[in-house]
This record gives C-alpha cells, sequence and structure tokens, in this order.
C-alpha cells in the first residue's frame, strides 16, 4: 500500500515528507504505531494526524494512496 | 465615518458600504501585542475596526525589534500596550483603542472577553493558548488562532459553526497541552520576523472576512504554512471528545491553567535577588543549561555547563551539592530541566530554576 507523509514543525526535523511503502496496515491506530516505531522521537510528543484532509479522531480505515499528514502545536508568537 | 479613508475597500466588489459599516461596528480583541499581534493589529485598525482592544502585559525589549513592528528603538522599556495604542490611534483617529496592561489569567479572562465580538490569539506560550481557547468556548466567542514555529505558522478559526460541522476548539486538535520543554517557543527557537508578519496578517484577514461575512474563512480547518517552500497544507478538523472543555464558571475556575503564581511543581522559579542569596551557600551548583554556542558566555568558574543536549549524561552522575539552580537564555528550558531533576531527586536535592532567564536579568549577568 502506497502512502505519502506530510510533517509539519519539529516533526519534519526527522520525518522527512515522503511517499512509502507499507504492507498490513489496514487503519490509523496501527499506523500511527508503525509510525512511532520508525521515528521513536514521536513518542514523546504530542501530534495529531489527518488522513485525506481530515482530522483523525477516531480509528480509520487507511486506504492505498492516502495522503497522511503529522502535525504538532505550535504556540509561537 | 470618512468614506474616503476606507474608499478603496468600499468600492471592492464584493466588500461596499455594509461590510465597512459591520467592521466599523465590530468589537475585537488582541491577546498579544507581539510578532503576530503587531501586524495584526495594524491591519485591523487600518481596515476600520470599531472597537479594538489589547491585551499585553510585558514591555518592548531590543530583541523584539525585528518583528514587533509597530515599536521603534526609542520605545525600549515602554509597555507595548502603550505604544501600540498610540501608534494605533494616530493612524486612524476614527476608531476606539482599548488598551489592557494585563495578563490573562483566569480570574480576569471572563470579564474581558465577554466585552468582545471576536478574539485574536497572538499570544507565544501553551498556558496562555489554552486558557484563551477554554474562555472562548465557554463564553461563545469566535477565536482566530494563530502560531508560529521555525520557518512554519498556523492558522484557524475556532468556536465558530459553519454549515457542515458544529464549532471546533483548540482541544478537538491537542486535547491537552505538550509539558514544559516539549516545544520550544520563540525565544527559545528563534523566527525570522516576516514570519509572525506573514501569520498576524493572515489572521487579520481571517477576522475581517468572518466579520464582514465574505469569502470562506478558515473556520473548522487549520492552515498550515511554510515560508521556506511558500507551501499550504489545510486540514479539515472535527469533534474530537475525549477531553475536559469547562461548561461553566465554576468549572473554568478550577481548571488547571499552570498560572505561574500557582501550581505544585515541587521546583521553585527564583529571580536574581534569591539567586544571589543561593550563590552564596557552599552546597549550591549554578548550571547553565543552554548550549554551547549560545551567548552571552558566563564565567565558568561560577556557571557549570550542562547544555539541554548533554543533559541526561549529567543526571546519570551524582554529585554532592544540595541546592541545584538551572538558568537558560529566558527561564523556560531550565524549567524542563528543573522538572526532570525534581522527578529523579524528589526531596533529596533542592531545585530553582531562574524566571525569565539571562535575558531577564541581562544586568545581573553582564555586571563587570
Amino acid at each position: 500500500m502506497k502512502i505519502e507523509l506530510i510533517s509539519f514543525g519539529k516533526i519534519s526535523e526527522f520525518i522527512n515528507n515522503q511517499n512509502i511503502e507499507v504492507d498490513g496496515i489496514a487503519d490509523t491506530d496501527a499506523f500511527k504505531q508503525y509510525l512511532e516505531n520508525q521515528f521513536p522521537p514521536l513518542k514523546s510528543m504530542k501530534y495529531k494526524l489527518a488522513l485525506n484532509k481530515n482530522i483523525v479522531q477516531e480509528n480509520t480505515e487507511i486506504t492505498n494512496n492516502s495522503t497522511i499528514a503529522i502535525m504538532p502545536p505550535f504556540s509561537g508568537g | 465615518m470618512s468614506a474616503e479613508r476606507y474608499n478603496r475597500q468600499i468600492i471592492l466588489k464584493g466588500f461596499g458600504e455594509e461590510a465597512q459599516q459591520l467592521l466599523l461596528r465590530a468589537k475585537v480583541l488582541v491577546i498579544g501585542a507581539g510578532g503576530l499581534g503587531c501586524p495584526a493589529l495594524q491591519y485591523l485598525a487600518a481596515a476600520g475596526i470599531g472597537h479594538i482592544g489589547i491585551v499585553d502585559d510585558d514591555t518592548i525589549s531590543l530583541s523584539n525589534l525585528h518583528r514587533q513592528i509597530l515599536f521603534t528603538t526609542a520605545d525600549i522599556g515602554k509597555l507595548k500596550v502603550e505604544v501600540a495604542a498610540k501608534r494605533l490611534q494616530e493612524m486612524n483617529t476614527q476608531i476606539g483603542i482599548i488598551r489592557h496592561p494585563i495578563r490573562l489569567q483566569k480570574n480576569n479572562i471572563l470579564d474581558i472577553l465577554s466585552r468582545y465580538d471576536y478574539i485574536l490569539d497572538g499570544t507565544d506560550n501553551f498556558e496562555s493558548r489554552y486558557l484563551i481557547n477554554d474562555a472562548c468556548a465557554l463564553l461563545n466567542k469566535p477565536l482566530i488562532f494563530a502560531a508560529v514555529s521555525g520557518f512554519e505558522g498556523q492558522l484557524a478559526i475556532f468556536n465558530t459553526p459553519d454549515h457542515l460541522t458544529p464549532s471546533t476548539n483548540y482541544r478537538d486538535l491537542f486535547p491537552i497541552p505538550p509539558n514544559k520543554g516539549e516545544v520550544a517557543n520563540c525565544a527559545e527557537n528563534g523566527v525570522l520576523g516576516v514570519l509572525p508578519g506573514i501569520l498576524g496578517t493572515m489572521a487579520a484577514a481571517e477576522t475581517i472576512k468572518l466579520i464582514a461575512k465574505i469569502g470562506q474563512p478558515l473556520t473548522n480547518k487549520i492552515l498550515s504554512y511554510n515560508l521556506l517552500t511558500q507551501e499550504q497544507y489545510t486540514i479539515n478538523i472535527s469533534h474530537g471528545g475525549g477531553y475536559i472543555l469547562p461548561k461553566t464558571v465554576d468549572e473554568f475556575l478550577n481548571m488547571d491553567y499552570q498560572d505561574t503564581s500557582e501550581g505544585p511543581q515541587g521546583y521553585i522559579e527564583i529571580d536574581a535577588s534569591e539567586l544571589v542569596k543561593l550563590q552564596q551557600l557552599e552546597s549550591t551548583i549554578l548550571i547553565d543549561v543552554r548550549e554551547r554556542h549560545e551567548v552571552p558566555i558566563l564565567d565558568k568558574q561560577i556557571f557549570t555547563q550542562v547544555p539541554m543536549s548533554e543533559f541526561g549524561v549529567f543526571m546519570s552522575k551524582e554529585f554532592y551539592q544540595k541546592h541545584v539552580v538551572l538558568i537558560c537564555q529566558h527561564g523556560i528550558r531550565s524549567v524542563a530541566a528543573a522538572e526532570a531533576m525534581q522527578e529523579k531527586y524528589g526531596d533529596a536535592k533542592k531545585i530553582y530554576s531562574l524566571k525569565g532567564g539571562i535575558v531577564k536579568w541581562r544586568d545581573h549577568f553582564l555586571k563587570p
């Protein structure tokens, strides 16, 4: 399954925007687990996923060619 | 109202006299007269928002000037709200500018916000952002949110329903605040002045769109902006749940927003005079947690240098001193270090963090 990964802020310092090929990942919960295994710094950060430009609020099925964005909170002004 | 002043926007197709009247009748509160607040205030005042409130308890410092464009070198040391209000009033004599030279806290925010129709959050810390979000949700006030980090920005409108979604709030994105030190702010991280300029101006544009009922404001959406690529990415926000949002004034007053004056944190935040007293004790170690490239460089005979990036290694070793004073540039990383130390040592050592950091007590550190 092909997924386009987009990241913002501090997260983009260790996860580049990239197209990845993953297998056996059916939903956003599993994908979150996958991300935190691949990129351990994510575990200790607050972030939100967006699947195809919609904020992920509950476990959601992922289909081929989806775009997943990873967004941390910003506070600066 | 002088129609001539606003002529160029009144003649705009899709704007007109009616939209201008809406602006003139609107009451907008801008919280934070900093990098985001300054440009937002300038455009809101110029566009003819009838009543503009400014909240900020800070004074102008030299390192503000590269991004806080309402202020001049001669204004250093003056209250931001005073200088901003004066400049804006000179620019537009037909509108009302209200000064609020205070820090918003649980006990004063509801009173102030209730006097306005639209709230623009241009603050620079999570405590304020969650406080403002919850107060706006409680009072049902539209909240225009702008924030920056590095070369990127975020922009959103909360507490405003649209035809698809009931209103959402910041907690639908991030239910609880990050821990202190988890996310650096501008003072810690640096910022190119033009970035909050762009985001603050975009926040003013969203405010004007909401009031004048034009276009598609970013209601229930969050826009991410990247200065380096000029790319924007917009995400739809839906209701999240699983968080506590105060539903009554009593619930609100019982929330913990980590107001600096309260909270049982274990470590103690101190000022320079307390630092001097501690410095005289033999059982005190003063630790500078800034990275090695940061200036001003402190006397290494007095201040032990342990950059945050090496803090874990330092923590794994034992040291005899009982009083540990942590120091950084603005007193934010030192709080994170204090939290880590407090967790490890508990009551075995007394942990202190210099509030405001070296920048606030510059004279103390740079005296000959």
